[in-house]
């Protein structure tokens, strides 16, 4: 119970830190000195103060979204472990079913659709059905993934899985996990609305996804949907770092271990959020039509992962 | 050692399916280099074994072969040739990516399930590297089919042979060296002769585009 | 020592590179393959003096034995020939203004290189090496396809490369294969891939690696020898080359490439311990062949092309009596390789008179040849009356004979088939070509041989021809029955 309570804190405390990284990376790369990186911290701080304001054709879809949003994202971080020393991996409270943490993510994003339709704003519409779009074709790529990390560990379970590549040497030097680990990062970078897929720092109306379903939020509203944007970019890095990279898990329970996990944790994740905000100056963003292409070799990664899981048993 | 392997193999296989992924004909050209650049990995690995157990060095000959000749000069030769001829970006391709795409991992799985089928296959540790190689062959072939450029079906030459390379590499560690070394001949002057024919098919058809090759019929 | 016919054509191409004037290239051309075929005739008269016993010759990777000797014979023997008959072809083209003295050298050039990857091609051992050899023919002879530079001979050239580069890749994962399910049992480096080593190995081989070897390696060199459905690069090539390289490509080319799928099927015959396999798959590659030849020839509109597509059935026949693997029918597959070699030949040869005159490769606009050459057309009626089976001529007792075993092995089908199928070829060809010889001469053509020397070499092929449907000498018999002797399995 403690565990859970301190996985929420670290996740939720740590979430803006990441974009603040990710954007202190552009800004170098473009000779920029840019804003700090707990710039997030106070934009969601001073959007908590804001007063609202409600569009009056809004519904009540409008107002419970951003809740909705802000509480399946936060439950389908409990259903990851963060930072769990031996013992607790292995605990009743970490059994996170892989379905039921897509299907939560897929319940926020649902609610967000609906938002972005709900106003009857041209740009929430446009916006909503792009998420739709990109979201149903990287659906099965991500969970073709997880079954054959499930099948390598016979259960569907995220914590099987990875205590699973604990017990391998160098998990993603394994020919199925390698191609899932490519696919995850393809994910990981729509998922989020990353730069090849939906630029997030844009406000320009023919190209933008994510921002165009918000668009017409504003104050506390704004400030839980922002917070649940970054808290779901935060368990994917932590869902890649965990299954690829893991190296807590097999540290000794105890305070002292705890605190040495949650350090390593913290350096693992800034250290993707740096290869993601590399990722982000080298690429630039695709054509909307073009995003099929990349879903495509998404889903083929899996399906070949999976394949060579499945055929050859290694 | 067998993972390194394998994860070779199937990272130059996911690098045809980039190939298959491609739009444009420079890129055909990097994502070629790439591949061939794995094989020479693969090639070092394979030689410090054979250093290793009796000091041979043929690997590390064919190793430095592959570096030069496939992963510089091929691909700068290739380079060379498409900034004389190609001057307007064209549609290369007769059905699009996704599509592409998906059929190239059918193809795989296809290999996959006769592969496995093979006696002698079983339970060996090279089962998966050779069933990814004769997919790199394949899904060259399938490439080369779907492309209409000249310099495409090139590339999907190449890729062929690095899948045959592969398969012998792979499979039985390499050919012996004279085999091996012959067909490193043949292929340059293969290509040299390709690329002096793209000059000539530009000079009269005004193009490098294939499709326009089709009066000989029957 | 004898292996020194290999490096004469090596020698004539770099001579080659520094003469400048016509006339010495073409004696050097000529005395050189002269040269060539005497030594490769002395070998062959070492291999039949020895009466029934076998012959064998080898010399590290390099290696003869009666069947490579008869592949060898043909194309020194055609190489020669031909020779001759390209300096009076070459000398007209030049005069004429279709090409200039630079061609005239780069045509020699890389036809002395092309005899020299298959000759190197039949006398090695290592089915490596044969590959990078027969690989090597595309790229020798893919200018000679595309020689006189025009669009459709640039079309040709390039369907020819692309084709025949991945099909021939295609036969090289064949080869890795075949190394591969010698593993374990060939256990010194120099004996991998050698045919000889593997076929006295063959019964310890893997053999479900086999047969993936085997259907690699048929379709890649099939290609190669232009089995359908692989054959379509094959008319175009054969009808832009110039004639005597069409020759060359018909006549020698596709035997060298048989003969390396012949090397293997003997391999997966001995290995399996009968032909079923491999034998129905070369059955259903020749029937095929011939069935697709069969019905674009009774359409076809181009005297070259159609001769093209009669190689592609006469290899379908070849592949059939192999396939059919009995002493009398591998026999009579041998003795097809050596007619249809000099008969296509020599039928090509005589086109490339036919185009030289008139100019154009439609059959319609061709009247008259009879009257305006009086040597050519001549050679060529009688020819084509040869190759569409005949008697007297020797392509017709070899067609007998193939029909004879299949229907001896009871493929009562198989063979029934392919009877039908040669006389609707020969329908075919009857139908389509015979209106080229009668009717008037157009007007603007005169009368007379475009080539002189060139009908000499028509003549003696011609003899040569006749010759064998007639007769077949003793040394001949006992050189066939010994090449059948080798591929049935005895090394």
């Amino acid at each position: 119970m403690i565990y859970i309570i301190l996985q929420l804190i670290i996740i939720i405390g740590l979430a803006p830190l990441m974009n603040g990284i990710i954007r202190k990376i552009k800004a170098i790369s473009q000779k920029r000195k840019g804003a700090s990186v707990f710039q997030m911290y106070y934009d969601i701080s001073k959007l908590m103060r804001k007063d609202m304001v409600v569009s009056d054709t809004a519904s009540w879809i409008y107002t419970a979204a951003p809740y909705v949003v802000f509480g399946s994202t936060v439950a389908a971080a409990l259903l990851v472990p963060v930072c769990a020393t031996e013992g607790w991996l292995n605990s009743a409270f970490m059994g996170g079913d892989a379905l039921v943490f897509l299907y939560t993510l897929a319940l926020g994003r649902f609610f967000l659709m609906l938002a972005g339709l709900d106003t009857g704003s041209t740009f929430g519409g446009m916006g909503s059905s792009r998420e739709g779009l990109i979201s149903s074709l990287l659906e099965p790529s991500m969970l073709i993934g997880l079954f054959t990390l499930g099948l390598a560990s016979g259960s569907l379970s995220i914590s099987r899985m990875m205590a699973e590549s604990t017990a391998k040497a160098v998990p993603v030097l394994n020919p199925a996990y390698i191609v899932i680990f490519i696919v995850m990062i393809i994910v990981l970078l729509a998922e989020t609305c990353r730069i090849p897929v939906d630029d997030p720092a844009t406000h320009l109306e023919l190209t933008m996804v994510h921002e165009a379903m918000i668009l017409e939020y504003s104050g506390r509203q704004l400030a839980l949907m922002e917070l649940a944007a970054s808290v779901k970019q935060l368990i994917i890095m932590t869902l890649i770092v965990n299954m690829f990279f893991p190296i807590t898990f097999a540290l000794p329970a105890g305070a002292a271990g705890v605190a040495l996990a949650i350090l390593l944790y913290a350096a693992r994740v800034m250290l993707l959020s740096v290869l993601i905000g590399i990722v982000e100056v080298c690429t630039v963003k695709l054509r909307f039509f073009s995003v099929p292409n990349l879903a495509a070799i998404a889903f083929i990664l899996a399906l070949f992962g999976f394949v060579n899981y499945f055929v050859l048993g290694r | 050692m067998t993972t390194y392997m394998d994860i070779i193999s199937l990272l130059i296989l996911v690098s045809s399916f980039v190939l298959v992924a491609n739009k444009k004909q420079t890129s055909y050209i990097k994502t070629f280099r790439i591949q061939s650049f794995l094989i020479a990995l693969s090639m070092a690995a394979i030689g410090f074994r054979h250093f290793q157990q009796n000091g041979r060095i043929d690997a590390f000959i064919l190793c430095a072969l592959i570096i030069g000749l496939k992963v510089i000069y091929i691909p700068n030769l290739l380079n060379k040739t498409y900034d004389k001829v190609e001057h307007k970006v064209e549609k290369d391709f007769y059905l699009n990516i996704p599509i592409l795409t998906l059929l190239a991992c059918g193809i795989a799985v296809f290999v996959y399930f006769i592969v496995t089928g093979i006696g002698q296959f079983d339970n060996r540790d090279i089962t998966m590297q050779v069933v990814n190689m004769v997919s790199v062959v394949l899904i060259g072939i399938f490439f080369m089919i779907t492309r209409k450029k000249a310099i495409g079906q090139i590339v999907g030459f190449l890729v062929v042979e690095n899948g045959i390379f592969g398969t012998a590499m792979f499979a039985a560690e390499g050919m012996p060296l004279i085999v091996d070394i012959g067909i490193f001949i043949d292929l340059l002057t293969g290509v040299l002769i390709m690329g002096l024919m793209v000059f000539r098919i530009n000079d009269k058809f005004d193009s490098i585009n294939t499709n326009k090759l089709k009066k000989l019929k029957g | 020592m004898k292996f020194i016919y290999l490096a004469v054509p090596v020698v004539i191409v770099i001579l080659l590179l520094f003469i400048k004037k016509r006339k010495f290239i073409y004696e050097l051309g000529i005395s050189a393959s002269l040269l060539e075929m005497l030594i490769t005739l002395s070998i062959t008269a070492d291999a039949v003096s020895g009466g029934q016993a076998s012959f064998k010759m080898s010399l590290g990777i390099f290696y003869l034995d009666s069947f490579s000797i008869i592949v060898l014979d043909i194309i020194t023997i055609l190489g020669f020939l031909i020779h001759i008959f390209s300096v009076g072809y070459m000398e007209r083209d030049c005069k004429s203004g279709k090409i200039d003295e630079k061609q005239v050298r780069l045509f020699f050039i890389l036809l002395n290189a092309f005899i020299f990857t298959m000759i190197l091609s039949v006398s090695v051992k290592n089915m490596g090496i044969m590959w990078v050899a027969i690989e090597a023919t595309t790229l020798a002879s893919v200018f000679l396809v595309g020689f006189y530079n025009k669009r459709e001979s640039l079309e040709a050239a390039w369907k020819y490369i692309i084709i025949c580069s991945v099909g021939i890749a295609m036969a090289f994962l064949g080869i890795v294969f075949l190394h591969l399910s010698s593993t374990g049992v060939l256990t010194h480096e120099h004996q991998f891939l050698n045919f000889t080593d593997l076929t006295v190995n063959a019964a310890n081989l893997d053999s479900s690696m086999l047969k993936f070897a085997f259907m690699f390696i048929l379709v890649g060199f099939g290609t190669k020898v232009g089995f359908a459905p692989l054959h379509t690069w094959l008319p175009a090539a054969h009808s832009q080359a110039p004639s005597p390289v069409s020759a060359m490509l018909s006549g020698v080319l596709l035997n060298s490439a048989m003969y390396g799928i012949i090397r293997t099927f003997t391999i997966v015959n001995i290995n399996l311990g009968n032909s079923v396999f491999a034998g129905r798959l070369m059955i259903f590659f020749g029937i095929f062949s011939i069935a697709i030849a069969a019905i674009v020839i009774l359409t076809q509109r181009e005297y070259k092309s159609l001769l093209a597509y009669s190689s592609i059935e006469h290899m379908g026949i070849i592949a059939l009596a192999v396939g059919i693997f009995t002493p009398a029918s591998v026999f009579a597959g041998l003795m097809h390789i050596i007619n249809h070699s000099f008969t296509k030949s020599m039928l090509f040869l005589s086109t490339g008179s036919i185009l030289q005159k008139y100019h154009t490769a439609k059959i319609s606009r061709i009247k008259g040849i009879l009257k305006t050459m009086p040597v050519s057309g001549t050679v060529f009626i009688l020819g084509l009356l040869a190759i569409a089976g005949t008697p007297p001529f020797g392509i017709f007792a070899c067609e007998w004979n193939v029909l004879l075993s299949i229907f001896n092995e009871h493929h009562f089908v198989t063979g029934s088939i392919a009877a039908v199928l040669f006389a609707v070829i020969f329908a075919g060809i009857v139908h389509c070509l015979f209106s080229m010889f009668y009717g008037e001469t157009p007007e603007t053509i005169e009368p007379g041989e475009p080539n002189k020397s060139g009908a000499v070499v028509l003549i003696v092929l011609f003899v040569i021809v006749l010759a064998a449907g007639l007769y077949m000498p003793d040394f001949l018999f006992n050189l066939l029955s010994n090449a059948s002797d080798v591929i049935m399995g005895e090394i």
